[in-house]
Order: structure tokens, then C-alpha cells, then sequence
């Protein structure tokens, strides 16, 4: 019984060598012994196991300040045996923080979500005036009993293209004075909708004018003529520019069996 | 007084098939080329962004694998630069510009097909553990190929969903990684 106690503790020996050498990778390995049957994500919030936070120091607390994240982040001190974000050779403008651009980014998102917002309802009235338009139109050709419209059909259609010029040049603030952000090339759908822009914008210029043109050629007695007389040819190529802008962007439309 | 001995006999055998794991040879990689590729789908988008500057090291050493990716948000490129801004606006990669991933797994998987590894991933400020996600390995002569998909939501990093016509995109954005590492 002596003897195998002895040999016992003699091969025991060894094993104690190795527990010591080895135990920060013992630590480490505990993880493997957790290992879940699926892929499900943990969440970092409730602190992750303490051998993770050994094993993978730089997964920064989010419980933490961003400040002290973004230091996490870019000091990301080397650990024995594991490779650091230093090491990777990422210039440091690329790693570095930048909450100036930060700032800029989500004050450009606030812009355009208000610019798509009100570029959406500027639809309904811009709609609405083209089909108030014909009513607004004196009817008869040269030479024939011209037919007035009635002032309540004209101020209608009047009012609803003043709202329409209005909430379209709003629509147009939010989009043109959104911060640009430097060293971007514009690239995709953005580039189709911004050239008809410049079909729309002059459009919404325009027809306000000749409509204007052409609403006292009216109370003047006279046939719409002249210059006035393409409000309506304007008015309706403006609106296909701006609904072709506002498709353009949403393009490539993927429903869910069918591709356009 | 046999059985004491052959106690003895086993728990001596015990560290030297764990010393023997342990020995096995160091060995260290690095990344060569990668693609990692988001998708983000919404009921009337479905989208990729693509990126292809990821770099990467990793050190297998005593038993265990020890691998760290990073690419930088921006370089994400979904074919829109409209989008690709919106995006880095919505995970803040201005304030967090680099997606950090860490991958764990043992050593003795190396040489499996498949490799289970845990990763700890850090995006938008915050970090998500993935438990025993499989990632397939084939060898492309000295370079070994490594695919998979890293099941991220955007929940997982507390990120707001962007919508497109108040409608938000699915909380599902799924990332895959198709990365061949050389052995130094």
C-alpha cells in the first residue's frame, strides 16, 4: 500500500508541473468546455464569462462610455500569445476615432430623412395640382365662346401649386444643405436621382411663373398665349422628373418574389 | 493493491497525452485576401455590402487557436454610396471605425473541415459573443480557405434599424467571411 502511495505521488509530479506551466492557458480553454450546441450570440451587457474577458481583453464593457470604448479600442494592448489590432498595420487614420464626422454623418441622416419625409408628402399636392389643372384652364379655341374657369376651381388649383412650390423647395433645403462628407464619390442610385434634380428644379422654377404668366393673360380676357401657354407641358414634366427621382432612388426594388 | 497502482498508472498517463496535445508545434498565420460580405434585406431591398480590406494574424500555440480580423466600417461597399453613409451613420463607424473580430477554437481542429469556434466580436461600440460557430475549412495548397456565415443581428450591437418608407430593415444582417490564410 506504501509503495503505491508513493508511486502515486510520484507520477502525480509531473501532472502538477504541467497544471502550473499551463494555467493561463487553462484559463483560457474554459470557454471550450461552455461551448453551447448552437451559434447563438451572447451579449456582451450581462459581463461575459471571466475566462473570455481574460482570453479576449479587447472586447471593451459596453456598459462603458464611448469615450473610454474608442480608447479600447485604439490603445488594444498585445496579449501574450494573441495578436493585437496594432499589429495588423491599419494606419492610424483609419483606427482613429473621428466624432467630428461622427457629428456630421448623423446631422447629414437627420437632413435626408427629412428631405425624404417631406419629399413624400410634397407628392400628394403636386399630384392634386395636376389634376386641378385642367379645371383652372379657359376651354375654346380661337374664334369660338372661350369658357372662363370658375375663381374657385382657379384659386383652388392656385393654392394647391402655391403648397406645392412651398413644400418642394423645403423638400429641397433639407437635401442641398445636408453636410456633404469629404472623399466620398457618389456612386449608385443617388447619382440618377440628383440629375433629375436637374430637370425637377428648374421645373419647379418654371411652371410657378408661367403659371402666374397665364393666370392674368386670363383675367386680362386673353387666350393663354405665348411663353404662358407651356405652364401645363412644364408642369407635367416636372412632375414625371420628380416621381422618376423618388423611383430612381428606391431602385433596385426587390419584392419578395418579384425582381424589377 | 493492484487497483491503487493501476490508479496511479492512469492518472500519470492523464498529463502525458495533454502534455502531448500541448506540444503541438506553434504556428502562426496571416490573412492573404478576404471578402466579407453583409446582407441586409428589407421588403423591398435585399442588399450586400462587400468589403475586401480586412486583415488579419493569428497564433495557435499550446493547444489553442487564437485569430483577430479587423476591417474598417468604411470600407464596406454596398454599390451606394448613399447607403454606405447611412450605414456608417447607423453603426457609428466614425466613433468605432474598425469591426474587430476574435476567434477561438482548439488547435487540434486545425485539420478538421469544419471548425467550431467561438468569437467575440467588436462593432458600433459594443461587443457580441457567437458560441460554436461552424466555419468550413478546405486547403488551397500552402493557404488554407476559411468560409462561414457570422450570424450577427443588429440588435446584437444595439444598432437603431434603418427604414426605407418607415419601413425598418430585417434585425437579420448576416455576415460572411471567405478568407485564405497563409501559414509564416
Amino acid at each position: 500500500m506504501l509503495f503505491a502511495l508513493t508511486c502515486s505521488c510520484l507520477l502525480m509530479a509531473p501532472l502538477w508541473t504541467f497544471a502550473q506551466a499551463r494555467s493561463n492557458a487553462i484559463t483560457q480553454s474554459q470557454p471550450s468546455a461552455q461551448i453551447a450546441l448552437s451559434s447563438s450570440p451572447v451579449e456582451s451587457a450581462p459581463s461575459p464569462p471571466q475566462s473570455y474577458t481574460s482570453a479576449l481583453p479587447d472586447a471593451p464593457d459596453p456598459n462603458v462610455s464611448a469615450q473610454s470604448t474608442q480608447t479600447t479600442q485604439q490603445k488594444n494592448p498585445p496579449q501574450s500569445g494573441q495578436p493585437s489590432l496594432d499589429s495588423l498595420g491599419f494606419p492610424s487614420s483609419v483606427t482613429r476615432p473621428n466624432p467630428k464626422e461622427q457629428a456630421r454623418l448623423d446631422k447629414r441622416t437627420h437632413m435626408l430623412k427629412v428631405h425624404q419625409t417631406l419629399g413624400l408628402i410634397t407628392t400628394i399636392p403636386m399630384v392634386a395640382t395636376l389634376f386641378t389643372g385642367p379645371l383652372a384652364k379657359a376651354k375654346g379655341k380661337n374664334g369660338q365662346v372661350v369658357t372662363e374657369p370658375t375663381p374657385a376651381n382657379l384659386d383652388f388649383h392656385i393654392a394647391l401649386g402655391g403648397l406645392t412650390t412651398g413644400l418642394y423647395w423645403t423638400t429641397a433645403y433639407y437635401a442641398i444643405f445636408a453636410p456633404k462628407i469629404p472623399g466620398v464619390k457618389k456612386r449608385g442610385a443617388i447619382r440618377v436621382h440628383e440629375v433629375l434634380a436637374w430637370i425637377h428644379g428648374p421645373g419647379m422654377i418654371l411652371t410657378p411663373i408661367l403659371g402666374i404668366m397665364a393666370y392674368r393673360q386670363e383675367n386680362d380676357g386673353e387666350k393663354v398665349h405665348g411663353i404662358a401657354s407651356l405652364h401645363g407641358p412644364v408642369a407635367y414634366t416636372t412632375a414625371a422628373a420628380y416621381g422618376a427621382a423618388i423611383i430612381a432612388v428606391s431602385w433596385p426594388i426587390h419584392l419578395k418574389h418579384l425582381r424589377f | 493493491m493492484k487497483l491503487p497502482v493501476a490508479l496511479a498508472l492512469l492518472i500519470a498517463a492523464l498529463p502525458a497525452s495533454a502534455q502531448a496535445a500541448a506540444r503541438q508545434p506553434t504556428t502562426q498565420w496571416v490573412l492573404q485576401q478576404s471578402t466579407l460580405t453583409y446582407h441586409m434585406t428589407h421588403p423591398l431591398h435585399n442588399v450586400d455590402g462587400v468589403s475586401h480590406d480586412a486583415r488579419g494574424k493569428g497564433i495557435c500555440q499550446e493547444g489553442e487557436c487564437n485569430f483577430l480580423i479587423a476591417v474598417p466600417v468604411k470600407s464596406f461597399d454596398s454599390g451606394d454610396s448613399n447607403r454606405d453613409l447611412h450605414m456608417i451613420e447607423a453603426t457609428r463607424g466614425a466613433d468605432y471605425p474598425m469591426v474587430i473580430v476574435r476567434a477561438q477554437f482548439p488547435q487540434t481542429s486545425t485539420g478538421s473541415s469544419t471548425i467550431y469556434a467561438n468569437l467575440v466580436v467588436q462593432f458600433a461600440g459594443q461587443t457580441a459573443h457567437y458560441e460554436h460557430v461552424p466555419f468550413q475549412r478546405t486547403s488551397v495548397g500552402n493557404d488554407v480557405r476559411i468560409t462561414g456565415t457570422v450570424p450577427a443581428t443588429c440588435s446584437d450591437f444595439k444598432i437603431t434599424r434603418p427604414s426605407f418608407l418607415t419601413v425598418p430593415i430585417s434585425n437579420q444582417i448576416p455576415v460572411s467571411v471567405d478568407s485564405t490564410w497563409r501559414p509564416t
